[in-house]
């Protein structure tokens, strides 16, 4: 123990309780070593596990990290650490950052749907005073994209333009009304060919498909991707239905909304390095991609990520305006600024794909899930994005929770001459998990029972496998089901409230980051890295490359860290804006960064940890495995008396190399089946959700208000409750926005009516219900403390409880989203004709006389919860696939013990007469296995 | 977004503005008024019908009377919203338009005289020269109407003020001023049926005040909006009804947003006999909207007989 400095509370106590420091009378300066409060903070026990000594109750059993926990911050209501640079106006996002001598760039883009560029002629433009550089397609011939398998996108267009917005030429002048008169002095010459705006005639062969994919193009179709999987046992389904339902929806396209319009600052530096500042979710793929379109190595590119205005998946694409910048600075040989307008927003798009989905539902005489058949044709606009994924996710995610008799699932993404579809919050789940739990509510409804207990009697448990393969670990289904039900006094409300009063149940399945990198990796890279460096003032500089767009991913791994280190978190900085200084993060999508990047930065964190408990161990001689860190403290377990201060360990570890610095990984876990697409919607964890809410519908007008919504997530472990709410309840304004009044408007013409925040209506804070988040914490094993994801999860259930809510409310359903008034108003009126009725208060609204399958469904729930309890606590830890509830045997592959089980990935001869609207995609053929293929 | 650059002229009073109105018109300079600005503003970003000139209200005293029987052109939406001394109908329409931030700009005197409004128009230019431009914005390219095409004559956008079935139904007389000095006239006859120059407005004429009978206090009714927010929309239909307090014989009801124009449906009152189901049916036949708004017209059309018989309730 130090002789020089004593710190533990109660020695020498009122020597230092004023906070003064005196000067020759501590070895070190004050930061870290207690500062002005020398006193040392009890440990939290509230915030420690019960099985670690502490008082945090553990239902699900130990977890992997517990011992790592301090009681520091992990769990704790925390404000997020960049709260302060937005609050007050000095966080720099993309239109923020001024370089010296920047100018203005301007896009040209297209006015037609679909185009061949003929010609541009840009002298005039050239020769208007005040004009810097012009560029066109010619000078970055490359094509990039998010996905490697599906690069189709150019910088501006080469030698066609696939909708109106999509970039031809840009310019960069001396300032804004500059650029946007050279911008109109381009002269381009189009011959315009014949669009398509409707994806049903993307399935169709036409002349000039939108792209040309080589041997591998399907036809002459606009087909992008297609899907076939069927998994499981459908032959006995006609024998054995007792319920089935049919669903044809229809889901408008939706725009991510968010705050921020895309900007982008790109400066060529002295050395000739391209430094360029962009509001990006995936900033290593927009690195890779410029690379590949300026025709430069990736180490003479820094990327600096700025912060982000939201972004909600529609900032995670390479975007083709951050190489016109690029592009533009290089010939200036100046910074070259690009900021949006909110219109052009619109036209980059790579929201949520408008959608024709099919959904039938087999159940049996159990009330078991026997069937799930879903066919999703979706409208990708004019490039693939993230297509390719969407195109499996509007399938495969229907997986779970239920456990399934079948499953069926026909996907097809057409080009149309439309603005990108891409990712968006909950991507590729969102609208067939609408589908599906409005489906399960009409299959309760014919069963007569209640759907929660239908629900609640066909989960997959904890520890278990999808049909389709993808590994379940912790699954709190279950518990938010529960939970909800209580929360909103369902059992009081349901079926039982007068007509234009409703209330629905919806619940939701997410990826808890993705399985597999989008860049194919032979190398086994790491998903995350993180970097920690602890200099000998005590601060810990945490480098990643997780790119923050307001979700809270550094405040997460800064928490971690501070969690291991059991230091406040003022002491940590998470550096992560640029590719220079960060290690490689894939990016912030598919809710991958708390689990994936927290668990790196635990690693690292962990690393650190050891160091310095040894170092701690040496000079106090005693065994590391004996301390305890607890607040700037290290000191043996039996006797706090007996310490040293965190900078007198640091300090002795630094001795001989001076600052600490570890580095910690995370890579997923080798999972999931061997069929084509089975890597598609495996991740390390999933996240369940489980809504209740409750809707007043105007009978008369067909308005909707949403009232109140019960939102139970599974997060595995909040790390911050405080963000989890936050994503919870944003998740909920966000996907109300998507069932009650957001849409892209596509008219007549083709051409998109409301590109901007006064007809694409975002609900006002007088549509939001009041949401009452409940967390639930099923501890999840690989989790980092047992956290999974929580920002993309909680948006799926609130348009299915809103949709099933209407219903209770009017006994209508509209399967055509979002429920607009006219909408809701011509279902209601078609029924009181319908009735003969003339008043909308005397429609007729739907009540439940319980069946017999209602205590069998209760009795069986019953039994599955104590399954599912001993199962989360590994008590049980026998194999659980899917088909155990249909009589097979857990521990086999169900197609060796069913003859008639099925694992297919393409349709054979005889099924291709009975496909769904998308299934039709599979009776073209690729171009490779057609006569005279090309 | 970058407005054209303008000429703003700040007159100190109405003298000096009507001046610099004809000015500007002897000149042969087009200008426009500017009031609160906010439906203005978002036009000329948008490149919509911009003006070389513009001739601020903003600083002439004594244009914010308001009282039972006066609103003047400048008073605040907010004003009116909030004050005691305003009739309850029209104060419960102020309270209705946009968001409170825009009313606390926005002023009587531009919520009459409201732009007509259609998705066709209220475009970028970039957007509009990808319809090959509107009939309503860009005169000179000889564009076709987008939402009845094939003729090139009518507009038909429409009007979605709040405020003015409201002071229709109290009644209201407006008062304009220009070169040539004030005249005075019923509300109902202000507007004129065309998306183009929507009222009777000359060059260089301006909307000074509006003035309510001395009964008006005596009056009762509502409005009622349909909207799919209950902020930022403009009305997809609102309608306004009001008559003589325990006198049902005074009644007199007024619609919005279903036309170019707001419309008092005084023929189709009268042909009812004061049965509320047979003015719906009678206004609903009466009225076409188009397909130049957020809702599809069919339904508008059909929810202005809700909205009629919610604004008569007693």
């Amino acid at each position: 123990m130090s002789k020089d400095y004593v710190q533990q509370a109660g020695m020498n106590k009122d020597v230092r309780v004023d906070g003064k420091r005196v000067a020759g009378k501590l070895r070190f300066n004050p930061p870290g070593s207690g500062g002005s409060r020398p006193e040392m903070a009890e440990r939290d026990l509230e915030f420690i596990p019960e099985l670690e000594g502490g008082n945090e109750p553990q239902p699900a059993g130990a977890h992997l990290h517990d011992g790592l926990r301090t009681g520091t911050t992990v769990g704790k209501r925390t404000p997020l650490v960049d709260a302060n640079a937005k609050v007050t106006g000095q966080a720099w996002y993309g239109d923020d950052i001024r370089l010296p001598n920047e100018i203005i760039g301007r896009i040209v883009r297209s006015p037609y749907h679909y185009a061949k560029v003929k010609s541009i002629d840009t002298t005039k433009a050239e020769e208007l005073p005040g004009v810097i550089a012009v560029s066109t397609g010619v000078d970055a011939p490359s094509k990039f994209g998010v996905l490697p398998v599906t690069k189709d996108e150019h910088a501006m267009a080469v030698e066609k333009v696939r909708h109106v917005g999509d970039l031809v030429a840009c310019v960069a002048a001396i300032d804004e009304e500059t650029a946007r008169q050279a911008a109109a002095l381009i002269e381009v010459e189009y011959e315009v060919l014949d669009a398509i705006h409707d994806p049903k005639k993307g399935l169709l062969d036409v002349d000039e498909p939108i792209h040309w994919r080589g041997p591998y193009h399907i036809g002459s179709t606009n087909v992008q991707k297609r899907v076939f999987q069927e998994f499981g046992d459908r032959e006995s389904l006609e024998d054995t239905t007792k319920a089935f339902h049919n669903g044809k929806w229809k889901f408008m396209g939706v725009n991510h909304g968010f705050t921020e319009p895309h900007a982008v600052v790109a400066h060529w530096d002295s050395n000739g390095r391209l430094q360029l500042y962009t509001p990006q979710q995936v900033p290593h793929y927009a690195h890779r991609a410029l690379a590949t379109v300026l025709e430069v190595p990736m180490h003479q590119i820094n990327v600096i990520r700025t912060y982000v205005g939201g972004g909600f998946g529609g900032k995670s694409d390479p975007f083709p305006h951050e190489m016109c910048a690029a592009i533009l600075a290089r010939k200036a040989g100046r910074p070259v600024r690009i900021t949006f307008d909110r219109e052009e927003v619109f036209w980059v798009n790579r929201g949520r794909h408008p959608s024709h989905i099919e959904v039938k539902i087999n159940a049996n005489d159990d009330a078991k899930i026997s069937g799930f058949e879903i066919d999703a044709l979706i409208d990708g606009g004019g490039f693939a994005s993230f297509g390719h994924v969407t195109s499996y996710y509007n399938g495969v995610l229907a997986t779970a929770p239920y456990e399934l008799g079948s499953f069926h699932y026909t996907g097809a993404r057409v080009w149309t001459n439309k603005p990108a579809s891409g990712a968006m919050r909950g991507h590729g789940a969102v609208n067939t998990r609408c589908a599906i739990e409005v489906g399960l509510d009409d299959i309760a409804e014919k069963l007569q029972v209640d759907p929660i207990d239908l629900r609640l009697a066909n989960l997959l448990p904890p520890h278990s496998k999808t049909i389709t393969g993808f590994r379940i670990t912790s699954n709190g289904m279950r518990q938010a089901l529960e939970r909800v039900r209580e929360g909103s006094n369902w059992d009081e409300k349901f079926r039982k409230l007068p007509v234009g009063k409703g209330i629905g149940i919806g619940c939701g399945f997410f990826i808890s980051g993705s399985g597999l990198p989008i860049h194919w990796d032979p190398h086994n890279f790491p998903h995350a890295t993180v970097h920690l460096q602890i200099d000998m003032d005590g601060g810990v500089t945490v480098h990643t490359g997780a790119a923050d767009i307001g979700q809270g991913s550094s405040t997460a791994v800064a928490q971690v860290v501070a969690e291991v280190l059991a230091l406040p978190l003022e002491m940590v900085h998470v550096r992560s804006h640029e590719s220079d200084t960060s290690p490689v993060d894939l990016g912030s999508y598919s809710s991958r960064v708390t689990f994936m990047n927290a668990n790196a930065a635990i690693g690292a964190a962990l690393e650190i940890r050891e160091k310095l408990l040894n170092a701690a161990g040496e000079m106090l001689d005693l065994p590391p495995e004996k301390l305890v860190l607890n607040d700037r403290r290290i000191y043996f377990k039996k006797d706090p008396t007996i310490g040293v201060s965190y900078l007198e360990a640091l300090h002795k570890s630094q001795e001989d190399i001076g600052a600490l610095i570890a580095s910690g990984a995370y890579r997923t876990p080798p999972m999931g089946g061997v069929h084509k697409g089975a890597a598609a919607g495996l991740a390390p964890a999933y996240s369940f959700s489980a809504y209740v809410a409750e809707v007043e519908v105007d009978v008369d007008t067909g308005l909707i208000k949403c009232t109140d919504v019960w939102a139970a997530h599974d997060c595995g472990k909040a790390l911050n409750p405080l963000a989890v709410e936050g994503q919870i309840i944003g998740s909920c304004h966000m996907g109300l926005g998507q069932v009650l009044s957001e849409q892209m408007v596509y008219g007549r013409t083709g051409h998109l009516q409301n590109p901007n925040f006064l007809e694409y209506k975002i609900p006002s804070v007088h549509e939001m219900p009041n949401v009452t988040p409940i967390i639930i914490e099923s501890c999840d094993p690989e989790g980092p403390f047992g956290a999974k994801e929580a920002g993309e999860g909680p948006l799926l259930p609130i348009l299915p409880a809103v949709v099933n809510a209407v219903y209770d409310a009017i006994g209508v359903r509209v399967n055509d989203l979002p429920l607009t008034p006219d909408k809701v108003w011509a279902a209601i009126n078609k029924k009181m004709k319908r009735e003969k009725i003339d008043d909308a208060r005397d429609l007729p609204v739907p009540r439940l006389d319980f069946s017999e399958l209602q205590k069998k469904l209760v009795k069986r729930s019953a039994e599955h919860k104590i399954r599912d309890a001993r199962r989360q606590r590994r008590e049980d830890e026998g194999p659980y696939l899917n088909g155990v509830l249909f009589g097979l045997d857990p521990t086999l592959p169900p197609e060796e013990q069913d003859e008639t089980w099925k694992i297919s990935v393409k349709p054979d001869s005889s099924q291709l007469d009975n496909l769904g609207l998308a299934g039709t995609a599979w009776t073209k053929k690729e171009q490779r296995h057609m006569e005279g293929g090309k | 977004m970058l407005m054209p650059p303008f000429e703003l002229h700040q007159p100190k009073s109405v003298s000096e503005a009507c001046a610099i109105a004809k000015e500007l018109i002897l000149a042969g300079d087009e200008f426009d008024w500017i009031a609160g600005g906010t439906d203005l503003i978002p036009n000329y970003k948008w490149h919509i019908n911009s003006k070389p000139h513009v001739i601020s209200l903003a600083g002439i005293d004594g244009l914010s009377e308001i009282s039972m029987t006066e609103i003047g052109c400048m008073a605040r939406l907010h004003d009116i919203a909030e004050s005691q001394d305003v009739h309850p109908i029209v104060s419960d329409a102020a309270s209705k338009v946009a968001s409170s931030l825009i009313r606390r700009n926005a002023t009587l005197g531009g919520n009459l005289c409201l732009d007509t409004r259609c998705f066709w128009f209220n475009q970028t230019e970039e957007w509009r020269s990808s319809i090959d431009w509107c009939h309503k914005c860009d005169c000179g390219t000889g564009a076709d109407c987008r939402v009845i095409p094939n003729q090139n004559e009518l507009c038909v956008a429409t009007y979605q003020g709040d405020i003015a079935p409201t002071l229709m139904v109290l009644d209201a007389s407006v008062h304009l001023i220009g070169p040539d000095g004030i005249r005075v006239m019923p509300l109902v006859e202000f507007y004129k049926l065309d998306g183009m120059t929507r009222n009777v407005l000359q060059p260089g004429e301006f909307m000074l005040k509006i003035t309510l009978p001395d009964d008006a206090a005596d009056w009762t009714g509502s409005y009622r909006k349909l909207r799919v927010r209950d902020s930022w929309d403009f009305p997809e239909a609102g309608a306004a009804a009001a008559w003589k307090k325990g006198d049902r014989s005074t009644l007199r009801v007024a619609t919005t947003a279903l036309e170019s124009i707001p419309r008092r449906h005084d023929t189709e009152v009268a042909e009812s006999n004061g049965d509320v189901k047979a003015i719906c049916d009678a206004v609903y036949k009466s009225t076409k909207p188009v397909n130049n708004t957020s809702l599809p017209p069919r339904y508008r059309r059909n929810m202005i007989k809700v909205l009629i018989k919610r604004a008569c309730e007693e």
